[in-house]
């Protein structure tokens, strides 16, 4: 059961509250029998969580903030059959950036993300790249709509 | 490899070089340029050395010389070196370049580069055929002209176009100036070193680019591609998780009963038995006595010998089987003979050619009966799988496997080599990019894999030991590669390559190239590897001779009986294994399985770990020396005996105290 002090959430309005604070009509026929409280905000009535629950959520839960959209991603955070384009290689080392500038893989390049593991398998053009996750962390790529002619670049 | 091959060849009034990617058919062009067949690979980087041929082109005779494939033109892996090295020295020379007609965009930066030289060129557009599959097009009359030279559509393997290629060499010319605002680069110095890679030719490489993709919007078109054909499928599942190890098991499993079961049972039964052992050493033995004759008698054996097609180890449909008695080297000479020094010499002279370690009944007899067959088949069918464009894939698959090794997944090649013959594979280590990748590889070769020879004996030996064994041997040559490998990546300094790989299409091998490719490693092997059978067997002849072999195997005796707990006549197979791994193998296995048979399972275990692990052949040392050095390869060797007889005695005594 919930202690006293837990904070309480209304599951209708998201008002957070401590039990003590429960909008709980004064001369309730059920008394101390009663399981529910009664969120001070728009008084609902709900039987509060079992702490456990509460700890659980709390713990592995997704945080409530949504997260600000975003249009850059590494390549690594895209999904396998993805289009997309590449913004910048990250990499420090020269030498790896242009082994993949080599392979047709430069800033305003289309690729293809065809599949995630054992390794990254990338499409540029009509040449097949494996790159390993570490080197895929380093594109910065953005999504773009599948198209055709994947040769095309700005 | 130097370019001082290319130097030697007779003059001739033009020059012409092929240039291109990897994997665009420059070799089959090269073939159906000048008649003569080269290898030709999916894997990028198997064609180091360069070839050269001739021909003649409009009543001018020619030079085409096949340079390895390139991505850019700049020293920095052992095959654009070599590419570099043979522009260099002959700059009156035509440039061909190749290209994949489908990857344009890759051909055109690498044209870009050759376009700096100034030099005459044509840009051939091969694969026009698949370019078509995929649904591209390209306008060449208009590229032809952006870039001021010929350009001609073939397909190498078809012949298509080939004759337009001829008649326009005559038009080679230097390209127009496309990059007019690069500053000119000198890429053509004599580096000998691997050149480091500078930020400014990262961004050079970005304006070649960004020229390129102009000229591309103008001559490419591309139609919505077609339904992916089942060839690219089959390369997609090959990189999956789980659709890629099942195809991976299935490769596997073949292997192992294309290798392990038909080559190195059926077909070496076959030569041992029947052809050798019944034909070609009784009529030598017989012709030899005829020749030189001193008093003497040979033995009679059995002979048994059964033809069958194998299922599973033990298991097969047997087709024929037949015993009889045949002519054996062994021989009693006749009480109260002459023992002249005349007799003495011929007697010699006999025992050379067809005695115990004579040059017919030993040395060729395992070189053309045992290894030859087990080498062909693993051969060829590295061949086909080379020619699919499978090894890439399979690098894939094992990148995160052969990270805990401190290397990446490129060395699978060498590897898998290495199960055929670890010579060719230290030989391939070149592919990898860092010395501390091919010292690791290396050193693993030589330690935990096993070549094909050796693989065919142990194979028969697990025969004689129980499940459990076999299978703890097997786990103990993957525990050993994996932390000896993870211990050298550690004390090793210098970082590992990154792991960026072309993945080539997946084709069907065509049967002519694959066999023409298996039959230039058999002769490459043949050259290489039945003279040093000779050899060894002449030095054990000798050692034989003068009683030298004895006092070795007292030498080595205390560590072999008292360390391995084996008898010690067994020192004899490791002396031998010091010349051949696998020849000591086989010795070993006659210890073990044959008519009298002398070690116990618990002994068959000890030796197979001591020999799988032992010394690799005298091949291999030489090999290792010129690829990484004499000091590394001392290094090696002492690591590779001292760890071969230090786990062997392991096993012994652990198999002893748990009580096996």
């Amino acid at each position: 059961m919930s202690a006293p002090n837990d904070y309480l959430h209304c599951p209708l309005c998201g008002f957070e509250f401590i039990k003590q604070q429960s909008a709980c009509e004064r001369g309730c026929p059920l008394g101390k029998y009663c399981r529910l409280v009664c969120c001070p905000n728009c008084h609902y009535e709900f039987p509060p969580e079992l702490r456990v629950v509460s700890w659980w959520r709390r713990l592995f839960a997704p945080a409530a903030c949504p997260k600000p959209p975003r249009d850059l991603f590494s390549l690594s955070e895209l999904n396998e059959g993805d289009h997309a384009e590449l913004v910048r290689l990250t990499s420090e080392k020269v030498s790896r950036r242009n082994t993949l500038a080599i392979y047709g893989l430069v800033p305003g390049s289309r690729l293809v993300l065809q599949q995630k593991r054992p390794s990254f398998v990338i499409r540029v053009g009509e040449t097949e790249l494996a790159l390993e996750a570490d080197i895929a962390g380093e594109l910065v790529v953005k999504r773009v709509a599948a198209e055709g002619a994947p040769n095309t670049t700005s | 490899m130097s370019a001082s091959p290319t130097t030697q060849h007779p003059p001739a009034e033009q020059t012409l070089i092929l240039v291109g990617n990897p994997n665009v058919g420059k070799s089959v062009l090269f073939s159906k340029l000048t008649g003569k067949f080269v290898i030709i690979s999916n894997y990028p980087g198997t064609t180091v050395e360069i070839t050269t041929g001739h021909s003649t082109f409009s009543g001018k005779t020619c030079a085409v010389i096949d340079s390895p494939g390139v991505n850019e033109l700049a020293a920095r892996t052992e095959d654009a070196r070599v590419t570099c090295d043979v522009l260099r020295d002959h700059p009156e020379a035509t440039l061909v370049q190749v290209a994949d007609a489908k990857n344009l965009r890759r051909a055109l930066l690498l044209t870009m580069q050759l376009a700096e030289l100034k030099r005459p060129m044509v840009l051939v557009l091969n694969m026009m055929d698949e370019l078509d599959k995929v649904g591209g097009h390209i306008d060449v009359r208009k590229l032809s002209e952006l870039l001021g030279i010929p350009v001609v559509p073939t397909i190498a393997i078809a012949r298509t176009g080939i004759h337009l290629l001829e008649k326009s060499l005559a038009q080679a010319a230097a390209p127009a100036n496309l990059t007019a605002s690069l500053k000119p680069q000198p890429p053509l110095s004599a580096a000998t070193t691997n050149l480091p890679c500078q930020e400014e030719d990262y961004q050079q490489n970005i304006e070649r680019l960004a020229c390129i993709n102009e000229i591309l919007a103008q001559v490419y078109t591309r139609v919505r591609p077609r339904k992916p054909t089942f060839a690219q499928r089959l390369g997609w599942w090959a990189t999956q998780p789980l659709r890629g190890t099942l195809l991976l098991a299935l490769i596997l499993y073949f292997t192992f009963w294309f290798v392990g079961l038909l080559g190195a049972g059926t077909f070496v039964n076959f030569f041992e038995n029947a052809v050798f052992g019944r034909h070609i050493n009784p009529i030598a033995i017989r012709v030899v006595d005829a020749a030189l004759p001193f008093p003497h008698q040979h033995r009679h054996e059995a002979s048994e010998y059964k033809l069958d097609i194998p299922l599973a180890p033990g298991r097969g449909i047997e087709l024929f089987s037949s015993t009889q008695q045949v002519l054996s080297p062994a021989y009693t000479v006749e009480p109260g003979a002459a023992h002249g020094w005349w007799n003495a010499v011929i007697r010699f002279i006999h025992d050379f050619l067809v005695g115990e370690y004579g040059m017919i009944t030993m040395a060729l007899s395992y070189g053309f009966a045992i290894v030859l067959p087990i080498v062909t088949t693993f051969f060829l069918l590295f061949s086909v799988l080379e020619d699919s464009g499978y090894l890439s894939r399979l690098a894939v698959m094992v990148n995160r496997i052969f990270r805990a090794m401190g290397l990446n997944g490129k060395a699978v090649l060498p590897m898998v080599l290495g199960l055929g013959c670890d010579t060719m594979a230290t030989m391939t280590t070149r592919i990898l990019e860092t010395r501390k990748e091919r010292v690791i590889t290396t050193l693993l070769l030589a330690l935990a894999v096993p070549c094909s020879a050796q693989l065919g004996v142990l194979m028969a030996m697990t025969a004689r030991v129980s499940w459990g064994a076999a299978v703890f041997w097997v786990a103990l040559m993957v525990a050993i590669a994996f932390i000896v490998g993870w211990l050298a990546a550690k004390l090793h300094g210098g970082a590992s390559s990154d792991f960026i790989l072309e993945l080539p299409p997946m084709r069907r091998p065509e049967l002519g190239n694959v066999v023409v490719k298996t039959l230039a490693r058999l002769e490459w092997y043949l050259k290489e590897v039945i003279p040093l059978f000779v050899l060894g067997t002449a030095i054990l002849f000798f050692f034989d001779k003068l009683n030298l072999l004895e006092k070795i195997t007292s030498f080595g005796e205390p560590i072999v009986t008292g360390w391995l707990g084996l008898p010690r006549e067994t020192a004899n197979a490791f002396l031998i294994g010091f010349l051949r791994r696998d020849y000591g193998a086989v010795y070993l296995l006659d210890a073990a399985t044959g008519p009298n048979a002398t070690l116990s399972p618990h002994q068959i275990l000890v030796s197979m770990v001591t020999i799988t692990l032992f010394m690799p052949c005298i091949a291999t040392l030489f090999m290792i020396a010129r690829e990484l050095g004499k000091r590394t390869a001392a290094a090696i060797t002492v690591f590779v005996f001292v760890f071969a007889f230090f786990v062997g005695g392991l096993v012994h005594h652990l198999g002893r105290w748990i009580g096996l």
